[in-house]
């Protein structure tokens, strides 16, 4: 049986800015297929522009992105990705249903499909009451779950979340991570970076440390522990960024 | 994957924004224009001599009606993609499986249907008002779609290049409307002096107001094809680069 390709590969992958601002350098990174993996760093260690790269969002310097063993920039590539940023960026002209329909129809979908899908969405993300409200009027976690449902409308089998419990009270971080570990045990990627280690080292199977815009470390949580020769995931992380 | 879904579903968003907020983006400028047809054409009309054989109020219907629609091609694609920016839920169409040609497209639909629903009830309004009639109707035609491919590409570009909302109304004021007030929409240019007739002919709204005029009228200042050839040489290079900034990402990705 031929071995499936990665869910995600960057190879040489280096980004310079306009201004000359160098987020990451010849970077490599290859993420299994069914991988729950981690990203973890401080801020600007270069973990938004990897994301960034692999969905189509920035002009990628040099390097090679791959999904799925297909280009990232090929339209087959994108239909697999499913992305959460880490800022709220929901159309201020669409109500909750909309936001998820019209998600949908980009990626794709048919009316149909993406009316039942957004209704299993708005259900899954307990935001039935406001499906007619249009985004500016939803409260901070209402459209922190709006954005997740859109991440996941299109049943993407790689899920990034960049950064998705910031901000975000204990009950909705439990009902999602809930939920991402169900989409996981079916069998979705997903890549996760947060700044929460404990949930890293609760969820992820593979954690990859990142800094000025290079990998530092690579293994299990237990792994980078025995590694780094520190008790908790915490530990590992100080003595990674200061060495 | 053809990404025409998403062409389909994005020209919807466009087009939805467009009715949601219709008061805005129709009305206003309906109601603007026919205040220009009813205190210079019929008001002040009556003061003033013929213009090529045609009473004023008609005469000026073609031009007034050509900058309503333009303005709102321009207005209607700068507005939609620099919100679109500021607020980055542009990132959720340029991660779509979508070709650059297809979301540049989908963009415009929206300038278009708000332009056409202008220009459509301009006309609803102006036809029994004024008399105006149309004499070549594929002409006019073509010279509207080549003038809101222009200006609806033009408002693309500058809602891709502006940092703030000011950047877009600058262009207005300072480009489009002084260029549609110069560019015949109240006169003919035969009747200015040298030599302001002479470089009237550098004013590339001239064309388009006189290529329109010639769809209603069957005459105008210049050749029809002379006036629709340079609309088309300024629309084509303008829709391109809208088309490169899309497939190149500058601007739009960092």
């Amino acid at each position: 049986m031929p071995l499936s390709p990665p869910a995600l590969e960057l190879r040489g992958l280096t980004k310079r800015y306009d201004d000359g601002t160098s987020a990451v350098e010849s970077f490599d990174l290859t993420v299994h297929d069914g991988a729950f993996f981690g990203l973890l760093g401080p801020n600007g260690a270069g973990k938004t522009t990897v994301i960034s790269a692999v969905c189509n969002l920035i002009r990628v310097t040099a390097g090679e992105v791959l999904v799925f063993g297909r280009p990232a920039a090929s339209l087959e590539a994108r239909g697999w990705v499913g992305l959460a940023e880490q800022d709220i960026n929901l159309d201020r002209f669409l109500t909750v249903e909309e936001t998820l329909v019209y998600h949908g129809g980009y990626f794709g979908m048919g009316r149909d499909e993406a009316v039942v899908r957004a209704g299993e969405m708005i259900d899954i993300f307990d935001l039935r009451a406001k499906t007619r409200v249009r985004t500016p009027k939803l409260s901070g976690g209402m459209r922190r779950r709006l954005l997740l449902a859109r991440a996941l409308m299109h049943r993407p089998r790689l899920v990034i979340l960049d950064e998705p419990t910031a901000g975000v009270d204990f009950e909705l971080r439990g009902e999602l991570w809930r939920y991402i570990e169900r989409l996981h045990d079916a069998g979705t990627t997903i890549l996760l970076t947060t700044h929460y280690l404990e949930e890293a080292e609760e969820l992820c199977e593979e954690i990859a440390l990142i800094r000025g815009g290079r990998l530092i470390a690579r293994d299990t949580a237990d792994g980078l522990r025995e590694s780094y020769d520190a008790d908790t995931l915490a530990d590992v992380y100080v003595k990674a960024m200061a060495a | 994957m053809s990404g025409a879904q998403g062409l389909r579903w994005l020209a919807r968003r466009e087009t939805l924004r467009v009715t949601r907020l219709w008061t805005q983006t129709v009305l206003a400028p309906v109601v603007a224009s026919m205040l220009f047809i009813l205190v210079f054409g019929l008001s002040l009309g009556s003061r003033i001599r013929e213009i090529g054989g045609l009473p004023y109020e008609v005469f000026i219907v073609p031009g007034l009606i050509t900058m309503a629609m333009v303005q709102a091609a321009y207005n209607n694609n700068s507005s939609t993609i620099f919100q679109a920016r500021n607020d980055r839920y542009i990132n959720d169409v340029l991660s779509a499986p979508m070709h650059p040609w297809q979301v540049n497209l989908g963009y415009n639909v929206g300038g278009l249907v708000r332009s056409l629903a202008i220009g459509l009830a301009l006309l609803a309004l102006a036809v029994p008002l004024t008399g105006v009639g149309v004499e070549k109707p594929l002409v006019l035609a073509v010279a509207v779609l080549l003038g809101l491919v222009l200006f609806g590409a033009l408002g693309t570009v500058a809602g891709i290049f502006a940092n703030t909302f000011d950047n877009i109304t600058f262009v207005v004021n300072i480009v489009i409307l002084p260029l549609a007030f110069l560019g015949g929409v109240f006169y003919s240019v035969e009747m200015l002096p040298s030599p302001w007739e002479e470089l009237s002919h550098f004013n590339p709204v001239f064309y388009l107001v006189n290529a329109v005029r010639h769809g209603f009228f069957g005459t105008s200042d210049v050749s029809v094809w002379l006036s629709l050839g340079v609309t088309a040489a300024l629309a084509l290079p303008a829709y391109a680069w809208s088309q490169y900034l899309f497939t190149s990402g500058r601007r739009l990705k960092a």
